[in-house]
């Protein structure tokens, strides 16, 4: 077996240096009854490196990608270019194979590159520090509901339509347990009233959590809700999707966010089906010893030269186990190494360019829509909310994009489940050609 | 930029500063697809950004040599020896790499229609077949991220079938003080209180502690077997069969199960749940702290509660279930960690029913070679067959005042990374050293010596090396207490270079 050095020669060798006869005495504290016979497993037989790559070629080749299909396909995940950089960097081993940098003088370069991670994570939302990342952006959502709960001493927590459902269950799924409650609060259709929100908060609520874009796109003021939230003592967290906005648009920080959240995946990682993806997590300085998660910070060695170490550690399990701010153990390292690379790629200019270049492909395209079609009004970033006459016209214009080798959307019932099966959200980037939008609009004038 | 020159480097050991600290070179953004020329909607002119990020721009040449420079003071599987127990850093596969970056499995958006993803989906199905079969527990869960995730899911479920049964009292997780940190803060997390039961004087579960702690308001007992000190806990049936008998169910947490893959299966033991760290067992990359993947495996009594969305297979084809009454709902925002998942199913696919089981002998073999050179010159706590790593302590050491922090970082300067220090914590200055099956005897051999080395060392009283240690790494010990003290989390914007 490849993976395996030792020869038979040498587990001989070393069970004689041991005194032991045979591999399976040293199995022989797990009582008999319970030893399978080798090979008896429903497994499939053992595959060559060559089969192996032949199954998962025609595996592969099976699926529409974005190499033969053109997407408009949001929701959470976003088809941004990646520079063939970022995906050589988190293929060097020393990333790639490193564990969590628990010993710091052999781990400076995850540390550095964590560092550097969060100071770019904290620019972008606007926010004052960030964390070495979590899982993604549904269970970010659902730890800053959390924090905030710790921070207020408050159960309650306000959840707003337009917030992604998919983080929205997650956070729902996170609290249901533990006292207190998750109030959802309505929203107008595909867009959010921050103003309308704002009356929600009392003196009992822990936070508000929002998204800016929101799940449709809207993008709106959030000066109500801090206002709202100062006046009652309560936090306002916000989320996001696609963290290339933040290159174009007023960070949720610039407007008095007290927790930011969302997913990296737009900046420099494939959409891989889902994952893995990022939970990007920022909040102000005052709050970093409530914060779940990893966290990099600077320091010095006994030589006085500036290192990178992970730090505030009595906030997490191992030290402080069922007290701990959160469960969570691992980050998305790599995944951190790969935004930071993407970042450094790009720069305030490069990720300003992509912004505008997403945004304009949506603008073209509502421009462009026929007179049977509405889109969600109110300014948008790069996502809206398509709405058709009925089911049948919009699935017969779904089809048919099919057929060209289009992915025109999501419809919108299969993340939110309470919305009309003839909508359809709809999705742009700077992957999005001219000629794209343009036969886009030709087939949803052509099949509606 | 004191020691090093003016091209940063001394000796080609590169200092590297951090990207703020380069040239920012804001008008050289990188060749871009799609709209030229575009303009900011009317619309947006309301809530354009007024000032820049500060996200430093470098040209692609500079962008590269930043980030190798920084790879290279790291220390990785492919660079060496990774003995961290209870950890499992062993050879990731890089035909595993290539696979998961065809075009066909890595642009692919969770909200295509399913017809399209059907490859993908068959893929992870395969996964979750083969997970079930190995951990005799056939109902699985790809959505968990991690393993504390995963332990998460299971402590939820585990309540949902109590609440399902009108059994509202049940609120206790006992927890055994040599468990994982993740065990009682999971529990927590899921409203569950927790207890910690403690270990007998051998490390594994007192029977009798045990029996006294449970009740009808015990919930489940989590349990990692073999447990943290590297032995397996072979009072298992006895254990699942009290907590049964008490009404609770038992939740495996399968971060050792490299040490039984193949040999024995936790469902067949009475385990009713157990996560499965994928990036351990089943060697996908680690990745600097992240992403793995935590599958939960559970039996019948517990599969209605799993999560969605889920993969399910059809007459002839796959689906991915996203409604589903008895369902706890999901705990992720997607099906799961699909690229580390991928990566398993390729794993699994190497070894096939022929060979999985040689990965746990393997493991198991180094471990107790390790253990057996070692035992003259360290103290062993809990003596007798370990499974797939070995726990030492400092206690002879102590001796000559020499510290485990102490022999970790001379490890350092002799060429290897560390074991895995003070955890578990029920044994003092604990040194809990895991080779895994894919180091061959030369590696494990060279490892041993150096530790006899040390354990010479602090004999002769030559100890001065060791307080010192490292010397020979870019940076030395690091001063911790600082950093927590006034974090500095981020670069300040007004400093060198923006």
């Amino acid at each position: 077996m490849r993976f395996l050095p030792h020869t038979d020669d040498d587990r001989r060798q070393m069970l004689q240096a041991m005194g032991v006869n045979a591999i399976d005495a040293l199995f022989a504290d797990i009582p008999r009854e319970f030893h399978i016979a080798p090979g008896s497993l429903k497994l499939p037989p053992a595959a060559s490196e060559a089969a192996i790559i032949r199954a998962f070629t025609e595996a592969a080749e099976s699926n529409r990608h974005t190499g033969n299909h053109r997407y408009f396909l949001g929701g959470g995940t976003y088809h941004h270019f990646i520079p063939a950089v970022v995906d050589y960097v988190i293929s060097r081993g020393e990333f790639l194979t490193a564990y969590t940098p628990y010993q710091p003088e052999i781990s400076q370069g995850t540390l550095q590159a964590l560092f550097e991670f969060q100071t770019m994570i904290a620019r972008l939302t606007g926010m004052e520090v960030a964390n070495a990342s979590m899982y993604d952006a549904a269970t970010a959502t659902a730890e800053a509901a959390l924090m905030a709960r710790r921070i207020t001493r408050r159960g309650k927590v306000l959840l707003a339509h337009s917030l992604n459902p998919r983080y929205r269950a997650v956070t729902a799924q996170y609290l249901s347990r533990l006292d207190g409650q998750v109030n959802a609060l309505p929203c107008p259709e595909f867009d959010t009233d921050g103003a309308a929100l704002a009356t929600a908060i009392d003196d009992e609520t822990a936070c508000i959590i929002v998204q800016y874009p929101d799940f449709y796109g809207s993008v709106y003021d959030l000066g109500e809700l801090r206002r709202a939230c100062d006046a009652h003592g309560a936090l306002l967290v916000v989320a996001f999707s696609d963290a290339t906005a933040f290159g174009l648009i007023t960070p949720p920080g610039a407007m008095g966010a007290d927790i930011v959240v969302g997913s990296g995946q737009a900046l420099g990682i494939p959409m891989g089906l889902g994952g893995p993806h990022i939970g990007l997590f920022a909040c102000k300085q005052k709050f970093v010893r409530q914060m779940p998660g990893r966290v990099c910070g600077m320091t010095e060695d006994a030589d006085g030269k500036r290192g990178f170490v992970l730090t505030l550690s009595t906030r997490e399990q191992h030290i402080r186990r069922e007290k701990a701010t959160s469960n969570i153990c691992s980050n998305q390292g790599l995944m951190c190494t790969a935004n930071a690379c993407y970042l450094a790629l790009l720069g305030d200019a490069g990720l300003r360019e992509v912004a505008l270049r997403s945004a304009a492909a949506l603008e073209r395209l509502v421009q462009g829509l026929p007179p049977q079609i509405s889109a969600a009004r109110g300014p948008r970033y790069n996502e809206t909310v398509l709405s058709f006459r009925d089911h049948e016209a919009r699935q017969g214009f779904l089809t048919a994009a099919r057929k060209a080798g289009i992915f025109a959307g999501i419809a919108l019932e299969q993340i939110d489940t309470t919305a009309d099966n003839r909508h359809l959200l709809v999705a742009t980037t700077e992957m999005t050609e001219a000629e794209d939008i343009a036969d886009y609009l030709t087939i949803l004038e052509q099949s509606t | 930029m004191n020691a090093a020159n003016y091209s940063g480097t001394r000796g080609l050991m590169h200092e590297e500063p951090l990207l703020f600290e380069r040239a920012h070179r804001a008008s050289e953004a990188i060749a871009l697809p799609g709209l030229a020329d575009a303009e900011a909607p009317a619309a947006l002119q309301a809530f354009l950004r007024n000032e820049e990020a500060g996200i430093p721009g470098l040209s692609e040449p500079e962008t590269v040599r930043h980030f190798v420079r920084l790879s290279q003071w790291n220390h990785g599987i492919e660079t060496g020896f990774y003995p961290l127990g209870s950890c499992t850093m062993k050879y990731n596969p890089r035909i595993n790499e290539q696979l998961v970056r065809l075009p066909g499995l890595a642009h692919i958006h969770p909200d295509q229609p399913e017809d399209t993803v059907q490859g993908a989906l068959a893929l992870l199905y395969q996964l979750q077949h083969a997970l079930g079969e190995i951990s005799g527990l056939p109902h699985v869960s790809l959505q968990p991220a991690a393993g504390a995730h995963g332990e998460l899911l299971g402590i939820m479920m585990i309540r949902a079938w109590h609440d399902k049964r009108g059994d509202h009292k049940r609120r206790i997780v006992l927890v055994p003080d040599s468990a994982h940190g993740t065990n009682p803060a999971s529990a927590a997390l899921a409203g569950m209180k927790t207890v910690e039961i403690k270990s007998a004087a051998n490390g594994q579960i007192d029977l009798e502690v045990l029996r006294a702690h449970l009740n009808d308001e015990v919930a489940a007992l989590m349990l990692t077997n073999p447990n943290t000190t590297g032995h397996f806990e072979s009072n298992i049936a006895e254990i699942c069969h009290l907590v049964h008998e008490a009404g609770g169910l038992v939740y495996g947490d399968g971060a050792n199960l490299n040490a039984i893959v193949g040999k024995a299966r936790p469902g067949d033991m009475g385990i009713d749940c157990l996560h499965i760290n994928v990036h351990k067992t089943f060697s996908t990359p680690h990745g600097g702290g992240g992403p793995g993947a935590g599958p939960v495996a559970v039996n019948d009594t517990l599969a209605p509660f799993l999560p969605v969305p889920r993969i399910e297979k059809a007459k002839d084809a796959y689906r991915i279930v996203h409604e589903d009454e008895a369902s706890i709902g999901p705990v992720f925002g997607s099906l799961g960690q699909v690229g580390v998942l991928l990566r398993a199913t390729a794993y699994i696919a190497a070894f096939g029913r022929e060979h999985i089981h040689r990965i746990a002998e393997d493991a198991v073999l180094n471990a107790n070679y390790m253990l057996h050179r070692l035992e003259s010159a360290y103290h062993v706590p809990f003596p007798g067959l370990c499974k797939h790593e070995c726990l030492l302590t400092d206690a002879h050491q102590n001796r000559h005042g020499v510290k485990t922090l102490d022999i970790a970082k001379r490890l350092i300067d002799l060429g290897f990374h560390p074991m895995t220090v003070y955890f578990p914590l029920i044994v003092h200055g604990a040194m809990l050293i895991e080779p895994t099956e894919t180091e061959s005897r030369q590696a494990i051999d060279a490892f041993c010596d150096a530790m006899l080395e040390i354990a010479a060392a602090c004999e002769q009283g030559d100890t001065e090396a060791l307080h010192a240690a490292p010397l020979h790494p870019i940076r030395r010990r690091l001063d911790e207490t600082q950093a927590a003290r006034r974090p500095v989390l981020t670069w300040p914007k007004h400093s060198t270079g923006g």
